[in-house]
């Protein structure tokens, strides 16, 4: 790839994806280097999921080709491709713990890429493994929920967990998909911290979509907005405060630019979001 | 939502005319054929022998057997207790046999876990051969494989016929999942065992126990047909009494009677098992759920404070240790307690490698090879399988009728008051919990009927099942269209009429069809003890090896039969859905 540079760790070339009929996403070109935190704006049916689920080699490309941690995703045998995926951890908006496991069970299965076989139930797995799963519990601040059943810890609770499961998988990358679309603001506010503190300790590379103008933009390194499936913005976040960023909104709401067009829908979405 | 002509406006003709939905093709051919099977159903009815004349003979019969029989009497203490601990024993070793085989066989015939479109297929295969395939000639086809006596026989034809409901049932709760949990697994390098062991299985494990538990409790109900086959317990003894005429009645009486407790005593333990072991909510579905229900109603849901370790100076070292909560404690007694008794049934089953007859084993499962219509022509099939259908279609109708009567009444929307709702739902109770072959086999016997006997027996333990599926089904509609009903001064009946029923149409015939489904198979094997159809031929030829290939032949009839009944229903629920 002669776009890849020593320090990129996801370099995406002209991505493009078809469900069926559906064009998901158009030649999408992103290359992120180690450490930073981007976060991808859009509406829902913009193309986010679809590529955040390309980095986690869940989905493959139609065109185009998706490299991550040195490895183009394509060109993987089903094992290599799992030990990818292991070191590229994922966080989803429905947080998607099973309901019926304990919470540190729950954590456990972060770790399931650095065992052989499956596990059924806590002691089938290693007593270091069960420690390090604590750990986690305790870096989030749950520790003392860990023999709770899943079902019984409140939306932003079990995103903490879910967070503990990602970091049970030693990740270099951290994946997140609209990690608070389904959280109140107190719990979103804890949420994000925690994702961005536990990125700075760890040195982890972060890409997280989101649909709040706002939340992005006290929170991430840089910008990517995707519309219809095409990237249609991609700037650092630096300098861009928020009374500039409203400036802009301001500026180019009245215009025909595509900023505004996505300004308009990322607002739209927002009262959707709020709605549902 | 429904659109329900309030519309006083002036464009309400030009409205209506848009609105009508123009009656799809496969409405007219669903409801065509539902007039068929209906008027198939009526038709059976009335070839089915109910005169005056035929009743009062049967009633002469059964008063010149009770007469003549000994007095209802049961087998010494020892011997009963030998009897229900190897019939017991039969049907929980058979039963986890087919639970566990159940598992590999849903995971191929479930669509979001099957490795490829032909391994589903398989997958959906082996459950709907080993659904059709009766127990009963299983065990007599295989006995000759084994000393005489032995029960293998038992386990493996309850082993082997289960694994149809059991997989189809888990592999639908395997498409229901939320895949969510899976596909995280998934995301964070999980392989394809780890996804199903550790995403998957822990969502379905309830209904995979509820699931073996409630075959558990067929297989008990059903247990008793196998004595036919020559496989030890109660039913064995019970048709040993049976040919003891007449005197042998009476006390063949008193093993029906004891199969009868038998099967109310495990399934209050088998419900108890499922709430305590699962959590599960009791649903009045039978005798031991509605106890549960009673019992447990007023105490408290599953603590989640007591799993919560205390807070104050927690550390990573001192949460390694889960604590002994009450919720753990019973969870952890109540696997025991599952744990115990299955090892128990295989105990009591007394399954014995030495009684295997190894030098039969291979003849045996070779004679079935290849299918032959042997000395019968196609005619006489077609007469007896045209026999099977009728029965099963003149109990549905018979069920239906009745059920539609006690269904309603015992739902709690529905039903006028309270005291008339609780005296339905006992009625539904009593009727569900006496096993119909049971049922048929006294029947039969006693009043010498064959066919009549056995629609009466399928009718009557059919009111039980259907008319709880009605009842619940009618309870579980939503409320909102009753009480906008009810909000326009609407009468109890016209709520019903009008926002009720047509709510509860379409479970109404899913339910009336799976009844049909579970008729045809049991008038099958109702064919055994003289009902005649299809099932009699079966027991002709499963007896002697020189005849397997005609018993592989009418197996053969007997699924392309279930399928295309299995298939129509599909069809008309999808259709009416």
């Amino acid at each position: 790839m002669n776009r890849t540079t020593t320090s990129s760790i996801i370099t995406i070339t002209d991505l493009t994806k078809d469900f069926g009929e559906t064009r998901a996403l158009r030649a999408v070109n992103l290359t992120v280097t180690r450490g930073e935190v981007v976060v991808l704006l859009g509406l829902s049916g913009s193309g986010k999921s679809t590529l955040l689920r390309h980095i986690d080699g869940l989905e493959m490309p139609t065109e185009g080709d998706v490299t991550v941690l040195g490895q183009s995703v394509r060109s993987l045998r089903p094992t290599a491709l799992r030990s990818l995926r292991g070191r590229v951890a994922m966080i989803f908006q429905q947080f998607e713990l099973v309901p019926s496991l304990t919470v540190v069970e729950n954590v456990l299965t972060g770790a399931l890429a650095r065992v052989r076989g499956p596990r059924l139930g806590l002691s089938t797995w290693p007593k270091n493994l069960k420690q390090e799963a604590l750990t986690h519990l305790d870096r989030v601040g749950l520790l003392h929920r860990a023999y709770n059943r899943a079902d019984q810890l409140s939306g932003g609770q079990q995103q903490r967990v879910a967070i503990a499961r990602a970091l049970m998988q030693n990740p270099e990358v951290l994946l997140a998909d609209e990690p608070v679309a389904s959280l109140d603001p107190e719990s979103s506010d804890v949420v994000m911290n925690l994702i961005r503190e536990i990125a700075a300790e760890r040195g982890l590379t972060v890409v997280c979509s989101l649909h709040q103008v706002d939340l992005a933009l006290g929170w991430s390194d840089r910008i990517v907005g995707l519309r219809h499936g095409e990237v249609v913005l991609d700037t650092p976040t630096t300098g861009l405060s928020r009374d500039r960023a409203m400036e802009i909104y301001g500026h180019v709401s009245v215009s025909t630019s595509e900023f505004a067009a996505i300004e308009s829908e990322l607002s739209v979405a927002g009262a959707v979001g709020a709605g549902s | 939502m429904t659109a329900t002509a309030v519309d006083t406006h002036p464009e309400d003709a030009r409205q209506a005319e848009v609105r009508r939905p123009r009656i799809s093709t496969n409405k007219i051919i669903a409801s065509i054929l539902l007039v068929a099977m209906t008027g198939f159903a009526i038709w059976s009815l009335t070839r089915i022998d109910f005169s005056p004349h035929n009743f009062q003979l049967s009633v002469q019969n059964l008063q010149k057997t009770i007469a003549q029989m000994d007095p209802i009497s049961f087998p010494s203490t020892p011997d009963l207790v030998y009897l229900i601990s190897v019939t017991l024993g039969v049907v929980i070793a058979g039963t986890v046999v087919a639970a566990v085989i159940s598992i590999p066989v849903a995971y191929l015939a479930a669509s979001n876990t099957t490795p490829a479109r032909w391994t589903r297929i398989i997958g959906r295969a082996i459950g709907v051969i080993t659904r059709a395939v009766p127990d009963v000639i299983l065990a007599m086809a295989v006995s000759l494989m084994f000393a005489l006596g032995a029960t293998w026989p038992g386990v493996i034809a309850i082993g082997f016929h289960s694994i149809g409901m059991i997989s189809k049932l888990f592999a639908d709760a395997v498409e229901q999942i939320d895949e969510g949990p899976r596909i995280a697994i998934r995301a964070a390098g999980g392989s394809k065992p780890q996804e199903f062991w550790s995403g998957v299985f822990p969502q379905v494990f309830p209904s995979w126990v509820a699931t073996a538990l409630h075959r558990f409790d067929i297989n008990l109900r059903g247990s008793v047909i196998l004595g036919y086959a020559g496989v030890g317990g109660l039913g064995y003894r019970m048709n040993l009494d049976f040919q003891r005429f007449p005197e042998g009645f009476g006390p063949a009486l008193g093993i029906a009677i004891v199969i009868f407790l038998l099967c109310v005593v495990t399934e209050i333990i088998a419900s108890t098992i499922r709430v305590m072991l699962l959590g599960a909510t009791p649903t009045r579905r039978t005798l031991g759920e509605t106890m549960m229900r009673r019992l447990r109603r007023g105490s408290r849901p599953r603590d989640v404070v007591a799993d919560t370790l205390a807070q104050a100076d927690l550390t990573v070292e001192k949460a390694m240790h889960r604590p002994w909560s009450r919720g753990r404690i019973s969870t952890t007694a109540w696997a025991w307690v599952g744990v115990l008794v299955v090892i128990g049934g295989f105990v009591m089953s007394r399954l014995d490698p030495k009684q295997i007859t190894w030098k039969y084993v291979w003849s045996t499962m070779q004679s079935f090879w290849p299918p032959s219509l042997g000395s019968y022509d196609v005619g006489t099939y077609v007469t007896a399988i045209e026999q099977t259908l009728q029965i099963a279609f003149a109990a549905a109708l018979l069920t239906f009728v009745f059920s539609l009567i006690f269904g309603p009444l015992a739902a709690r929307n529905v039903a006028p008051n309270r005291w008339v709702r609780n005296v339905s739902r006992v009625f539904l109770v009593i009727f569900r919990g006496v096993p119909e072959l049971v049922l048929a086999i006294v029947l039969i016997i006693i009043t010498g009927l064959g066919p009549e006997a056995g629609v009466l027996a399928l009718a009557f333990g059919g009111i039980g099942l259907l008319g709880k599926l009605i009842a619940d089904s009618f309870e579980e509609v939503n409320a909102g269209p009753e009480q906008a009903v009810r909000a326009t001064g609407a009468g109890r009946l016209q709520v019903f009429s009008s926002a009720t029923l047509p709510q509860g149409l379409p479970s109404l015939l899913g339910n009336t069809l799976y009844l049909l489904d579970t008729n045809i198979r049991s008038a099958t094997v109702l064919g055994i003890v003289g009902a005649g159809g299809i099932g009699y031929y079966l027991t002709l030829a499963a007896g002697l090896t020189a005849t397997h290939p005609i018993v592989t032949a009418i197996i053969a009839m007997v699924i392309v039969m279930v399928l295309v009944v299995e298939g129509l229903s599909n069809y008309l629920r999808r259709v009416f859905k």
